[in-house]
């Protein structure tokens, strides 16, 4: 610990937290219930109180490259037994979502990820690049031939993958920059803060942490330990194992495009075609559980973030399902133009992966692990 | 008056059953008394068959045996009548039950040597209270001559001009003085204030503008700036004030009584009397003593204390390490005040923008976690005030606060919430270690804060949450013309503010008429400040009204008592003007007491100092009380082989008295060996009553009666310490007479603390038995 903290409150830095969600943030008088009360807050140095102190006094340094935040699972138990409605579980997603941008660069491109006015540009970038492309390439067929509705007749697979290898090398670019910031800065601030015995930060070590913490963010063993909104888990277990799901689907598509040279559309007694559907219907079921569980809460706050990001998702899955649906019906144009839509929200989730909430899962992760290492 | 008595004994709530009431009907008929049983005296038959005799029989001095005199005493009052209420109920029968104290069997009737426990209780107290019918009068009121209602009010703040008006409001006229040369006091000098109203949440512009106003446009009410009260003199009803211009001086000053030093000569021997009057009038000289009234003098009824306040400037080293009083920067929250009051918050050493202040709550760098001296929850509050100031000035502003305490009463929590929620100002816990110069800003260092072990902030200015000095300490501010002096009797309570019990007295002082309310009596808002300054205007007309009546004011309202002095025997030994704890008694230059009856709060505190026993209450005096403890039987052994020990004890009728009741209602047994006598204050309790027991055998003697020292709970301030100072005293007596001092002693009882009775008592009787029998029994 440093012998002298010298505190600079950032007036601004309170601000954006209010407006990101936080806005009870103010009204904590240190009480410490939440730490009491969270089920997965450590002994030593618990959170989210020394969490609340800060944010209100402004202290951005002691925040964003604070792991403890990704700790949190905003299960609202902290929020529920708060006697004076500070709310902690919201403070600290308002926090996070701050943080998610401080580490995502172009910085502009984080800001605008969290401001609905900016939506329908969001939005239009990909149709614009996906036209424009299309077109320069010839990639993109508006008047597709063949009684086979088969998609990459419209939109070639040659133009998806022109488009979206070069979009996922440049996400795993920002998310790296980020990731080497945010690992070194969590460290830096668990030792400060006597929240480790580690002193060193070793690669070796911390990914032998990693693969330690993989099972417990499978079973979501940590999220279940929250009591207040339980049901949670249970839509968020879903939506993680359909993206999974999804993921592999897609790889496996990628890899016998390009090697065994088949192409789409699968028939639908390939086992293959069986994870992407039950992926698929569970993406869609979880995330509209997630809709009806953020709508039924009322007292949590939920701000915009949280609804691009489920919107997105819903959309997502949506979209592909009946993209699937009318292909299988026969309605051809309906097929062509889902499948359009489709691929504009998978470039949004995709593309803006390291600006939205969605990018929890990677801090988290590391956040997890790193618990696990520095022996949190 | 002609005294015709009657004896009246209820039989029910089961004293009936646990007495032999034939028995028990004895002890009048010997004394050729006529006496009545009834199974429900409190009720509607019992009462007529009093209301009967006193019609039929002209009986008018009535002994009443049945329950605690603190219950039904409305039911059995009878107008031009002496009342005596024996209790049977709770301090015979229900602390000392059949099953513990048996009755005797029809065998052990005849049996000389039983002793009947409880039927020898009961038959004391009522002895008792047949021969204190004997020796007690109907009291007749002392009523003044003229009768001043007027009400005087000191200091035109805030408070003053509150209580002003409350007091106008009630009907009566009321003069405000005031020293400086217009009102408004500390309350015209600030930017803003704190909310009067819900919700509670923001400043308001001071209130004091529009109270001006308005108490200037009360016909009843007289305004007098640039004045000071030069004495008051006189009593209650009749108070003589002489006012006169701040600075002046006048023959009618107030003289002040000799220090200690002055009292003695070059060798330390005590001056004689008329050398002692020569002092003192060398000392005073120019200035009419206390005893010659002003002709030109105002008469008033009662006075409100309304005197204020002084911002404090603490010095030492108890701020040192806050860097006060040498770097410029630091300032008190009144400099604070006085410079947001001119405009936006500069600061005093360059007139540089202040937009980052850090106010500190509490000296802190010890151990001692305290606030500033003088301090209070209003503290807390203008440091929260304050530093809105700094945010209504500057967008970009930030204060900070550091406090140990955060006191925010009431619903100014409300203030406090919406303080919190801005977003530039910061609260934490935390001990402030340091504060230093660094450049162009000031280094606040603290510790143990929210934030962490050792923090520090950067400010442009340091403010100091320093505290509310009561007018009363650097001046008498009153000027009574009192022998005990012009000042509130500083009894080393209560850091010169002129409370006599904060808790249970609110607004009395230590002198009846004369109420305090404000800044003087405790730090606090200008809303509290309004709040008490309607309480001091009701306790000031309860006052009036009470003189007018002839009767006590507080706290034994309605008391038409008042002490009665039998000059012809007093050796003018000065105690009773000495120990009265209100200055009741002011005595002339032979030094013989004279008694301003509406002064006295009827506490007997004079009759309990006076060697000589010649002071006296009409229902209450020595030989009333004397005579009571004369009556108790105490066997001997001529009386039974083994005769039972007899002990007295000398209760306070304030808190100890209620105490043993509900101990019976509790039904907590203990000793029946056990007399009590309720006295009006253990204050009031002569030390003849102990001697006059212990000669006549009695083998312990117990005074039980409220806590003394800091969190003293006596109802007259000094009483239960003045009576442990006797009592100590008492031992040499003792001594001398070859009587263990262990006979004597003083109990401490809350009015609560019912459920240590038992052990108290028991513990005396046993620790008085294991010393044997008095040896004295018998004679």
């Amino acid at each position: 610990m440093a012998d002298k903290y010298l505190i600079e409150p950032d007036l601004n830095f309170v601000k954006k937290i209010v407006g990101l969600g936080g806005d009870t943030l103010k009204k904590c008088f240190q009480c410490a219930t939440c730490s009491v009360v969270c089920p997965i807050s450590p002994d030593n140095k618990p959170f989210p109180r020394k969490e609340m102190i800060a944010a209100s006094w402004g202290l951005k340094d002691k925040l964003v490259t604070n792991a403890d935040i990704w700790l949190c699972h905003q299960c609202g138990d902290c929020s529920t037994m708060c006697p004076r409605g500070a709310r902690p579980g919201d403070v600290l997603g308002a926090i996070r979502s701050y943080a998610i941008s401080e580490y995502a660069t172009p910085k502009w491109l984080g800001e605008a990820v969290n401001d609905p006015k900016k939506l329908p540009m969001l939005l239009g970038i990909p149709v614009v690049i996906f036209i424009v492309l299309g077109l320069i390439t010839g990639l993109l067929d508006f008047s597709p031939e063949g009684d086979k509705i088969a998609h990459s007749s419209f939109f070639s697979s040659w133009l998806v993958d022109l488009i979206f290898v070069p979009l996922a090398a440049w996400v795993a670019v920002v998310f790296g920059m980020g990731i080497k910031r945010f690992v070194n800065d969590i460290h830096n601030n668990a030792v400060l803060e006597g929240k480790t015995d580690k002193t060193k930060l070793e690669i070796c070590g911390f990914l032998k942490a990693l693969v330690k913490v993989l099972p417990t963010i499978l079973k979501h063993s940590k999220f279940s330990e929250c009591g207040e909104n339980k049901d949670r888990a249970t839509a968020h277990l879903m939506v993680f194992y359909s993206f999974l799901g999804l993921f592999i689907v897609t790889n496996i598509f990628f890899v016998v495009l390009y090697v065994f040279q088949i192409h789409g559309p699968y028939s639908q007694m390939n086992p293959v075609k069986w994870l992407a559907n039950i992926s698929g219907v569970a993406l869609i079921i979880g995330s509209a559980l997630m809709i009806k569980n953020r709508l039924a809460k009322t007292d949590q706050t939920s701000s915009y973030k949280d609804w691009y990001l489920l919107g997105l998702v819903l959309g997502l899955g949506l979209s592909g399902m009946l993209t699937e649906m009318t292909r299988l019906a026969g309605f051809a144009g309906a097929s062509y133009f889902l499948y359009f839509v489709h691929l504009v929200f998978v470039f949004n989730l995709f593309a803006f992966l390291p600006f939205s909430k969605l990018a929890h899962f990677v801090y988290r992760t590391i956040a997890m692990a790193y618990a696990e290492y520095g022996n949190r | 008056m002609d005294k015709k008595y009657g004896v009246y004994i209820c039989t029910g709530c089961g004293i009936g059953d646990a007495l032999d009431i034939d028995k028990l009907c004895e002890v009048p008929k010997e004394e050729g008394l006529s006496v009545k049983t009834h199974p429900f005296l409190c009720g509607k038959e019992g009462i007529e068959l009093i209301k009967k005799d006193i019609a039929d029989e002209s009986v008018n001095s009535m002994v009443i045996a049945g329950c605690s005199s603190r219950i039904n005493f409305d039911v059995f009052k009878f107008d031009g009548c002496i009342v005596d209420r024996v209790n049977l109920r709770e301090q015979v029968i229900w602390s000392h039950p059949r099953s513990e104290y048996p009755a005797p069997t029809e065998e052990q009737k005849d049996d000389e040597e039983f002793v009947d426990h409880v039927q020898m209780l009961a038959a004391d107290y009522l002895k008792m209270g047949m021969v204190k019918l004997e020796k007690i009068d109907l009291p007749e009121p002392y009523k003044l001559e003229t009768i001043s209602k007027k009400i005087l009010v000191i200091g035109g703040g805030i408070t003053g001009i509150s209580s002003a008006i409350d007091a106008a409001k009630a009907g009566y006229d009321v003069t405000i003085v005031e020293k400086e040369s217009s009102l408004g006091g500390y309350a015209a000098k600030i930017r803003k204030q704190l909310p009067l109203k819900y919700p509670y949440e923001n400043l308001i512009p001071p209130v004091i503008d529009a109270k001006i106003k308005e108490v200037e446009a009360y016909p009843n009410i007289t305004i007098k700036t640039n004045a000071i009260v030069a004495r008051i003199a006189g009593e209650p009803g009749e108070f003589t004030v002489t006012f006169k211009k701040p600075g002046e001086k006048i023959e009618f000053d107030v003289p002040f009584p000799l220090p200690d030093e002055m009292k003695v000569d070059e060798n330390g021997k005590e001056l004689d009397v008329e050398k002692l009057a020569e002092v003192y009038a060398e000392y005073n000289k120019g200035k009419n003593d206390i005893l010659t009234l002003d002709p030109n003098g105002e008469l008033f009824g009662a006075v409100v204390l309304a005197a204020g306040w002084r911002p404090d400037k603490p010095e030492g080293d108890k701020v040192a390490h806050l860097g006060f009083g040498k770097l410029v920067d630091v300032v008190t929250n009144h400099q604070f005040e006085e410079i947001a009051a001119k405009g936006k918050v500069i600061r005093p050493s360059d007139g540089k923008e202040a937009k980052s202040v850090v106010f500190i709550q509490s000296p802190g760098k010890s151990d001692d976690d305290s606030d500033f001296d003088y301090c209070g929850s209003v503290t807390s509050l203008v440091s929260l005030k304050q530093a809105k100031y700094v945010r209504e000035d500057y967008d970009d502003g930030k204060a900070y606060v550091f406090y140990q305490h955060m006191r925010t009463p009431g619903l100014q929590e409300n203030f406090y919430k919406s303080i919190q929620q801005d977003e530039g100002i910061f609260l934490t816990k935390g001990n402030v270690v340091n504060v230093s110069q660094n450049g162009d800003d000031l280094i606040v260092e603290a510790d143990n804060t929210l934030l962490g072990e050792k923090v520090q902030v950067k400010a442009d200015m340091v403010v100091l949450a320093t505290g509310m000095v009561p007018a009363t300490v650097d001046d008498s501010v009153v000027n009574l013309a009192y022998r005990q002096g012009p000042a509130f009797r500083d009894i080393g309570l209560f850091n010169g503010y002129c409370d006599s019990n904060f808790i249970c007295f609110p607004y009395e002082t230590q002198r009846t008429g004369i109420y305090a309310a404000g800044g003087v009596r405790r730090s606090m808002t200008i809303e509290e400040s309004m709040e008490d300054a309607t309480g001091a205007a009701l306790k000031a007309i309860q006052c009036i009204e009470s003189v007018n009546r002839g009767v006590a004011v507080h706290p034994r309202s309605g008391d038409m008592t008042f002490p009665d002095f039998f000059f012809q025997r007093c050796t003018q030994c000065k105690r009773c003007t000495e120990e009265c704890p209100f200055g009741a008694l002011d005595d002339d230059e032979k030094g013989t007491p004279r008694l301003n009856p509406t002064r006295c709060r009827r506490c007997g505190t004079c009759m309990g100092a006076c060697p000589e026993r010649i002071i006296g209450f009409a229902d209450y005096n020595i030989d009333s009380i004397g005579s009571m403890v004369k009556s108790i039987g105490v066997p001997s052994e001529d009386d039974f082989d083994e005769p039972p020990f007899r002990f007295l004890g000398l209760v306070c009728e304030n808190d100890a008295y209620p105490a043993l009741d509900i101990a019976g209602l509790n039904r907590l047994t203990y000793s029946a060996d056990v007399r009590f006598i309720p006295v009006r204050c253990l204050g009031s309790v002569n030390v003849i009553w102990i001697k006059d027991a212990l000669s006549q055998g009695m083998d312990g003697i117990f005074l039980l009666g409220c806590k003394h020292g800091d969190d003293y709970q006596c109802h007259f301030v000094k009483g239960s310490e003045l009576a442990d100072i006797r009592m100590k005293k008492i031992g040499d007596a003792l001594a001398s007479l070859a009587l263990e001092e262990e006979r004597v002693a003083q109990f401490q009882v809350a009015i609560d603390e019912y459920d240590k009775i038992p052990e108290i008592i028991n513990t005396f009787v046993k620790s008085v038995e294991e010393l044997g029998p008095n040896p004295f029994k018998g004679f």
